[in-house]
């Protein structure tokens, strides 16, 4: 496809997650896709709703819609493309504008499997997470490699704010009797272009 | 008969949603700037392809005023010369001699001159099919995508209203989103293609135009340095031909009236080498003695 270069993986993390499997050739992500999975928290079952938001440009005001309600997010660079971490600050301030103030986002590097490519350093990930409040995670969509702990810390992370009352759920659940909160999932990339979202929701 | 119920709604909506684009487009209100942002890229390359189809129109009018220019100079020059000689001929000094041997040379230079109007009515021509060929096809596939352009850009405002309370846990709104997406699409893929189509047919344009200028244009040096070289060969030859004359010099020029011929007299002069310079004065001041006030000889 015609930006499908923009890439840095966000779809291919959340079918990672989802199917346990990697597809290197995805095609663009018109507006949104989602995904789903059951995972354990304190031994409760939680059922993670996954928005995985169009990384590419011309989508940028459809996918800001898809902030709202949104208890989490990955904001994801590549490893391999030094531009992607550039635009970081432009998709944080961005998402942090549109989005719950208390929102869990989470810095991901990603294709940390390209380790011959890497532009970017992983302690630069980190200064930058230390800076802005985030937590820090290099995977790699293709080997699986922290994947997992990825979206289930960050899941952990708003679980807690939940037990902590800072989310009020009612006000954030427009449905489903479950207690339903929203996890964006925002990835950066070339004119600060990938962002995905994905929603939780946990039943007690 | 359901599904045919649905895809007429389905057709009605994309229509509305086109309107609505083409309303925005058209009224010229605010558009979405990442939307706008994203096509940065094509809005350069049509900016180009408007410079290129406005200067090749340009280019076109100025070949045409340069050449009745070049008709009337020429013109102008030829009876320089002739009026030149033939006051030439009354003079019997050797003033005579000179403005006779320079009316000569600008008879010769003015039909010389004429020979420039071969290679640039052929660079009139090619330009000219240069525009209702190249430009008027590029022309056709910009209106192309602009119209797919449309359909895309309303199919993003239509998924943008989908989306604002989009939940994909109830089966309805999701059924109208992927509808919507499909939309967004198919829209998405034409435009791309188009947008492609367009990018390399400007890039495309801009260069041929260069390479048909090129091509033409050395034709028009070459005649042009020719004739230059003919007539300065010519004015050189007199010059030298003339060595040892009296020279004359004028400071101040002024006149109140001016026939015809004293004007072009005066409007060439300025691009004739010296020699031909002073003839010209020396003819004109002869000629319409009185007509001119405070003219000086210095020897």
């Amino acid at each position: 496809m015609y930006f499908s270069y923009l890439s840095v993986g966000k779809s291919c993390l959340l079918l990672q997650f989802t199917d346990k499997r990697f597809q290197p050739v995805h095609d663009l992500t018109i507006g949104v896709e989602f995904g789903a999975r059951m995972i354990t928290i304190d031994g409760k079952q939680i059922k993670l709703q996954i928005w995985d938001t169009a990384g590419q440009e011309s989508f940028r005001s459809i996918t800001r819609s898809y902030y709202r309600g949104a208890a989490g997010a990955l904001l994801v660079y590549d490893i391999t493309r030094r531009d992607t971490f550039n635009h970081l600050t432009t998709w944080l301030e961005d998402a942090r504008q549109h989005s719950n103030s208390n929102m869990v986002i989470m810095l991901i590097g990603n294709k940390s499997d390209l380790e011959s490519r890497r532009e970017v350093k992983k302690e630069e990930g980190e200064a930058f997470a230390r800076e802005h409040g985030l937590i820090f995670m290099e995977t790699s969509a293709k080997t699986a490699s922290n994947v997992e702990e990825a979206f289930i810390n960050t899941a952990k992370e708003i679980y807690e704010k939940i037990q902590e009352g800072v989310f009020d759920i009612n006000n954030e659940v427009t449905f489903s009797t479950l207690n339903t909160f929203c996890l964006l999932n925002q990835l950066g990339g070339v004119h600060g272009c990938r962002k995905s979202r994905f929603k939780l929701s946990g039943s007690k | 008969l359901h599904t045919h119920k649905k895809s007429v709604v389905n057709k009605m909506q994309q229509k509305y949603w086109k309107t609505k684009q083409t309303l925005i487009k058209v009224t010229g209100k605010k558009e979405d700037e990442h939307v706008v942002a994203s096509d940065a890229d094509l809005d350069a390359k049509l900016e180009l392809f408007h410079s290129i189809q406005r200067t090749c129109m340009e280019l076109l009018k100025a070949i045409e005023l340069y050449q009745k220019r070049i008709c009337f100079l020429s013109q102008e020059e030829n009876e320089l010369g002739k009026f030149l000689r033939s006051q030439g001929s009354q003079d019997k000094t050797r003033a005579g001699k000179m403005m006779q041997a320079t009316g000569k040379a600008l008879c010769f230079s003015s039909q010389q001159r004429l020979a420039l109007r071969t290679p640039l009515s052929r660079l009139y021509q090619e330009v000219e099919t240069f525009r209702y060929r190249a430009i008027s096809d590029t022309w056709l596939t910009v209106n192309r995508m602009e119209q797919y352009r449309t359909e895309y850009r309303g199919a993003l405002l239509w998924m943008k209203d989908v989306s604002q309370e989009l939940d994909p846990d109830l089966y309805k709104q999701m059924e109208k989103f992927r509808k919507v997406q499909a939309q967004v699409r198919h829209a998405k893929l034409n435009f791309d293609k188009l947008k492609t189509d367009v990018c390399q047919k400007v890039d495309l344009l801009g260069a041929s135009r260069c390479n048909l200028l090129s091509h033409v244009l050395t034709t028009y040096q070459t005649t042009l340095l020719h004739f230059w070289e003919k007539t300065s060969h010519t004015m050189a030859a007199i010059h030298e031909s003339f060595k040892g004359y009296q020279p004359y010099e004028f400071t101040m020029l002024k006149f109140h009236q001016v026939s015809k011929n004293n004007h072009s007299a005066l409007c060439i002069s300025l691009v004739m080498p010296a020699p031909a310079y002073e003839a010209v004065l020396l003819a004109a001041i002869r000629s319409s003695t009185g007509e001119w006030e405070n003219s000086e000889k210095i020897s």
